[in-house]
């Protein structure tokens, strides 16, 4: 009913003639308005606490690395048999902008670079293809190619930790190995983890290393060491029989090595009548693989395992008299280590998935204490991400109220007051749509929303700022409906065409290409959006927030005064005012 | 009237006040423009982040061992222990640490070799240390590399900070191409030589494998044959020996795990003394093989040890042979070592080559092409790596930004209906490019008197400038309708009409200017999008500026701008003509009649 009236009015006075007219008087006196307005908040929110966060945009990098292994072969073999005629069928493969081969000794590598932005499922699946098409021009003595495609987000962990033994702990790193593993499974098991991995791992083995001379003493071979212990060590199947009443007898060999002891009496060859146990000619230990050299170690400060947060913050360097901190702290001497590495699924949460592991290791943190083993986190993507995502949000904070508080000189608080709530609700919007189409938040999300604020707060302002003057000539006049409705309608087109070129100029930019194009990318999808729905926003919700907040009695006041005062003063502003509603008259014809 | 209105009327009543104006405007725009050649603003593609971590990378000569690896990695700790801002390093011998952004395109994943390391150095949160991570590394480098270095020869430490961008190898990548591997190594040897005397890059390595000796074991087939061996026999038996293996696997009952068990010789007897023919031959000599017939044959009577150099990897990047050399920048700009590096190049290695530079303009232009004077064999320099990276983008960025002033022509051309009035909004835009310019010397002062940091022209500040061009625009727009309306609806004079346009509406000119600046402060302390918010701030300075003296001088000289030439959208909706008011139209009519069928319900 109240809408009829404002239609009423507005057809006999002042005839709207851009859609920003339309859209103000649509939504200024529907009692939906306020409900829409919350309900855009509120979707802002719930995307900001939903979406996956991470520090630094995803980077569609496709590509693999295709290895094959030829024992004995030199470089130069290597290149001319294996790496060039694979070079020549990868170079078929549509897609690919760089191919980088290596001839090493045994074995050559071709690692493939598909172009930033090719659809990685297909890039894998035709590399795969290629090499697979190829398998009958392999040379003799080829072991089968290995094709690794890379893949960012199962290969970069977010998180790792360092798992070391305490000092004056008795826990060897073989225990070290096997307390770990277990931890590993169910960090493993949690939602969300791709893939977990351990890194300085010593695996257990029983070692035996041949002494030569006592090899040569006995008469005995290097090569039928090796063959008695092969022999021993098989594995037969059960083996099931019949008896003579017709039922079925089942019996198996055990195994004849079990221990360090069964393999230390292990007879290898009898020398002068007597029996010569592998004892006898070689040291036999069950310890670990001593011929992996791929060693992890750390050292760390003091305190480190215990707070580390104190540490972080540089706490325990502080000298209780004065605020310098201490110049020297003291480590701990290197130690072996084991690396934990997670990963996360591809557009899952990183903050949520670090947190869970880290709760799941401080759950064991008792269990691994009573073990001797002490424990760092290493690397932590998922409180980084957060706090550069709750840092940024912060700066976006803080800057609207310092857009609020400049405005209040301009413009007055309550107008100001109608601008610091469209952007929160353009913000939310844009954010919403984001969510929609897949996107993480990250530190470029927020850049382009820090970018965009400058923008998007333009059309709200200009909007407001006409109202304002528009309320300032005619409140005596008409209706403040009317008023409100004109002056939204007024700057329109060119409001509506400024936004336009704003968006166009940020469009170009999807088109960047390269690793670049990429990392920027969140910039031109979501500015335009924002600059979209800054002026849907402008048009819809200003003015309606505009009648609620602004104090039109006082306006009207200001503005009689103002009247009588210029009566007597000078006409200029006046024969303004005339001239103001002669246009409306005249436009309306 | 204001006085800002008087002031401005002054301005555009005189013919020679108005040309006074155009002049300044083109100094300026001339001037600021300038500061890029003459490196009074400094180009580079993105700045230094402070991390809460950098990593370590060390490799020692292609045949060192992981004891040699170790000592150097020790070493390093040692030094780093020296810095209270460490918290926890974590030494990765021969691998690479868990992958991150940098590794990914480093390589880290593929070490395995003796000959390599990585270490992490975790330091103190960010926000609770006064150094910046890259400072750190600017300071602790040539320490350690002084006391690390020297160790082993042929060790090269490098320091790996955090991309704030996108990963590369390396900031200045240098490949180089040629058939004949002896030429590739030669031409690799004296560029990084030359990258290594070049002022501001550090961490220079040649990317090629060391060639060092070897001793080959060639079997003698007719003594072998006679002793009632194989030759077959012989290799297996001299790897299980020396490097071992394991010969099976076990179940165990205490555990599900397969345990293998590995056969080598003890330390006595695999560990050669000293590193010569004579060392291994001994070695040899106490190792024998059972033959067929149940007799010790010692191995050194079936085989004879030659000395040979090893054969190097082969490196090829797109089917031709390759060599990679790898420098950083310390705290510098990748471009000017780069040109420095390069005019050396031309000038130093003129006495073996002869070079050229690569003709035309492309993102390739800083290749050359040398020819070997002795032999003829022709060498490809090319540059990779941040830099081509950076050209790359800088082109695509520039490729956007003619996009955007073409798009915002077209749509100013289909709005107003007249070429001037579009070049006039078009001018507005792009002068901002004065304030973008002259901001980034001020910031790069300041930045230079508090924080010895050089601030860099980077490529969001190019960003900036793209997005400011809408925004000025909106100005000039502003301007241009309001002072139409006036003399059209009011009769106003020309210049009269401007002069009260500028002057009514500077007013939300200056508001949303004011927000953008303000809304880009916090902007500009960020590392990566500093020169986006610099470019924001002083770009919507000079817009203003240009928005509020030299669009109106503009105006008044522009024919377009007389109240009688029938172009004005109002007047030609009557005719029902232009595709705008068309397109409005439409719109209008489509929502109009949607609301009388509302009504009619």
């Amino acid at each position: 009913m109240f809408n009829v009236d404002i239609m009423a009015a507005m057809k006999e006075d002042y005839k709207i003639k851009n859609i920003a007219g339309h859209l103000s008087k649509i939504f200024l006196g529907n009692p939906l308005t306020p409900i829409l307005a919350v309900a855009i908040l509120l979707l802002g929110f719930v995307s900001l606490q939903t979406m996956p966060r991470e520090e630094d945009p995803q980077i569609e990098v496709s590509g693999g690395a295709v290895v094959v292994a030829m024992p004995g072969a030199s470089p130069k073999e290597i290149l001319n048999v294996i790496v060039k005629p694979l070079e020549r069928r990868i170079r078929e493969i549509k897609g690919v902008e760089h191919i980088y081969g290596t001839a090493m000794n045994n074995f050559g590598v071709v690692n493939v670079q598909y172009f930033i932005g090719e659809d990685r499922e297909s890039s894998n699946l035709k590399l795969y293809d290629k090499v697979m098409q190829n398998m009958d021009q392999l040379p003799k003595g080829t072991m089968p190619p290995l094709v690794k495609p890379f893949d960012i987000d199962i290969d970069i962990p977010v998180l790792t930790a360092a798992f070391y033994k305490l000092p004056n702990a008795k826990i060897d790193i073989v225990k070290l190995y096997k307390t770990i593993r277990e931890l590993q499974q169910e960090i493993n098991a949690l939602d969300n983890v791709s893939k977990t991995t351990l890194k300085g791992v010593k695996r257990p083995q029983f070692n035996v290393l041949v002494d030569l001379n006592k090899l040569s003493a006995y008469h005995i071979s290097l090569g039928q060491v090796a063959k008695a212990i092969k022999s021993i060590s098989t594995n037969a199947p059960m083996i099931d029989t019949q008896n003579d009443k017709g039922k079925l007898v089942v019996f198996g060999v055990e195994n004849a090595i079990d221990t360090v002891d069964d393999l230390r009496e292990l007879i290898i060859a009898e020398y002068m009548g007597s029996p010569i146990y592998l004892k006898n000619i070689a040291d036999v230990e069950y310890s670990y693989d001593i011929q992996n050299y791929q060693d992890a170690l750390i050292d760390y400060q003091i305190g480190m395992s215990k707070h580390p947060e104190k540490i972080k913050k540089n706490e325990h360097r502080k000298k209780e008299d004065s605020d310098e901190l201490e110049s020297e702290v003291t480590f701990r001497p290197l130690t072996e280590q084991i690396t934990m590495t997670v990963s996360k699924l591809k557009g899952t949460n990183a903050v949520f998935i670090a947190e869970e592991a880290i709760e799941k290791i401080q759950e064991a943190k008792e269990e691994l204490h009573n073990a001797g083993v002490g424990f760092i986190i290493t690397r932590n993507y998922g409180e980084r991400a957060d706090e550069a995502v709750n840092e940024l949000v912060h700066h976006l904070e803080i800057t609207i109220f310092i857009i609020m508080l400049i405005l209040i000189p301009f413009l007055g608080w309550r107008e100001s007051m109608v601008v610091t709530i469209a952007v929160p609700m353009i913000l939310a919007t844009t954010l919403f749509i984001a969510q929609l189409t897949d996107q993480t938040i990250n530190r470029i999300t927020l850049f382009a929303f820090l970018l965009s604020l400058g923008l998007i707060v333009d059309d709200a302002i200009i909007v407001i700022e006409n109202i304002h003057r528009r309320l300032h000539l005619d409140i005596d006049k008409k209706s403040v409906d009317e008023i409100i409705v004109q002056a939204t309608d007024e700057i329109g087109p060119s409001t509506n065409i400024a936004t336009i070129a704003i968006i166009l100029t940020m469009v170009p930019m999807a088109f960047v290409g390269g690793m670049m194009g990429q990392f920027m990318k969140p910039i031109p999808l979501n500015v335009p959006v924002g600059l979209a729905v800054s002026l849907f926003v402008a048009y819809v919700f200003a003015p309606f927030l505009a009648r609620k907040f602004l104090n039109f009695k006082k306006i009207k006041k200001e503005v009689l005064a103002h009247h009588a005062h210029d009566d007597h003063s000078h006409n200029e502003s006046e024969e303004k005012n005339d001239k103001g509603t002669d246009d409306s008259k005249g436009e309306e014809k | 009237m204001t006085k800002f209105e008087t002031f401005l009327y002054n301005i555009l009543e005189s013919r020679k006040k108005r040309w006074i104006v155009i002049g300044l405007v083109l100094a300026s725009l001339m001037g600021s423009v300038m500061m890029i050649p003459t490196k009074l603003v400094l180009a580079k593609m993105l700045p230094g982040k402070s991390a809460n971590t950098f990593s370590i990378y060390i490799d020692t000569a292609t045949n060192a061992s992981i004891k040699e690896t170790r000592e150097v990695a020790e070493c390093v700790v040692h030094e780093l222990e020296k810095e209270p801002e460490v918290t926890d390093m974590e030494i990765f011998l021969g691998q690479g640490a868990p992958l991150d952004y940098a590794g990914l395109v480093k390589g880290s994943a593929f070490k395995r070799f003796q000959n390599q390391s990585e270490i992490v150095v975790n330091l103190t949160d960010k926000h609770h240390r006064d150094e910046p991570s890259f400072k750190m590394v600017h300071r602790i480098r040539p320490r350690i590399q002084k006391a690390c270095g020297n160790i082993h020869p042929h060790t090269s430490i490098k320091f790996i900070e955090m991309p704030s961008g996108p990963p590369t190898l390396a900031t200045i990548v240098v490949e180089v191409y040629a058939k004949n591997d002896k030429e590739l190594r030669h031409v690799a040897e004296r560029v990084s030589q030359i990258l290594a005397d070049t002022e501001g890059l550090v961490d220079v390595d040649v990317m090629l494998d060391d060639i060092y000796d070897t001793y080959m074991l060639s079997p003698n087939k007719e003594k072998i044959i006679r002793s009632g061996l194989s030759v077959d026999q012989v290799n297996q038996i001299i790897y299980l020996a020396f490097k071992g293996m394991p010969v099976a696997v076990k179940n165990t009952k205490d555990q599900q795990d397969q345990v293998p068990i590995f056969v080598r010789l003890d330390n006595d007897a695999r560990i050669i003394h000293g590193k010569n023919k004579e060392a291994l031959e001994q070695k040899l000599s106490n190792l024998r093989l059972m033959n067929r017939r149940g007799m010790m044959v010692p191995l050194i009577e079936v085989v004879e040890i030659k000395k040979r150099n090893s054969s190097p990897s082969i490196f090829r990047k797109d089917l031709k042979n390759m060599a990679i050399i790898t420098a950083e920048c310390d705290m510098v700009s990748q471009v000017y070592p780069l040109l420095d590096a390069r005019e050396k190049m031309l000038e130093m290695m003129k006495d073996e080559y002869n070079i050229t530079k690569t003709p035309g303009i492309s993102t390739f232009m800083f290749d050359l092409n040398a020819v070997d004077k002795k032999t003829g064999e022709k060498v490809l320099i090319r540059w990779d790596g941040e830099m081509k990276v950076s050209l790359d983008t800088f082109r695509d960025l520039g490729g956007a930004f003619i996009a955007a002033l073409i798009l915002m022509f077209l749509l100013m051309v289909v709005y107003y209906k007249s070429f001037s009035l579009s070049g006039i909004v078009l001018a507005g835009s792009f002068l901002s490019i004065i304030g973008v310019i002259v901001g980034h010397w001020i910031t790069d002062k300041i930045s230079l008197y508090f924080g010895d940091i050089n601030f860099f022209l980077t490529a969001t500040s190019l960003i900036g400038f793209i997005s400011l061009m809408g925004i000025s625009a909106r100005g000039s727009l502003l301007l241009i309708d309001f002072s139409r309306s006036l003399m059209k609806d009011e009769g106003m004079a020309k210049n009269r009409a401007i002069a009260l346009a500028t002057a009514t509406r500077a007013k939300p000119i200056l508001m949303t200017a004011v927000a953008i600046i303000l809304g880009s402060l916090l902007l500009s302390t960020d590392p990566i999008f500093g020169g986006l918010g610099i470019a924001l701030i002083f770009g919507s300075i000079a817009a203003t500026l240009v928005a509020l003296f030299f669009i109106p001088v503009l105006m008044s000289n522009a024919k377009a701008m007389n109240p009688h030439e029938p172009t004005e959208c109002e007047i030609e909706e009557e005719e029902k003509e232009g595709t705008w008011c068309i397109l409005t139209n439409n719109i209008r009519s489509l929502i109009m009649r949607k609301k009388k069928s509302c009504d009619e319900e």
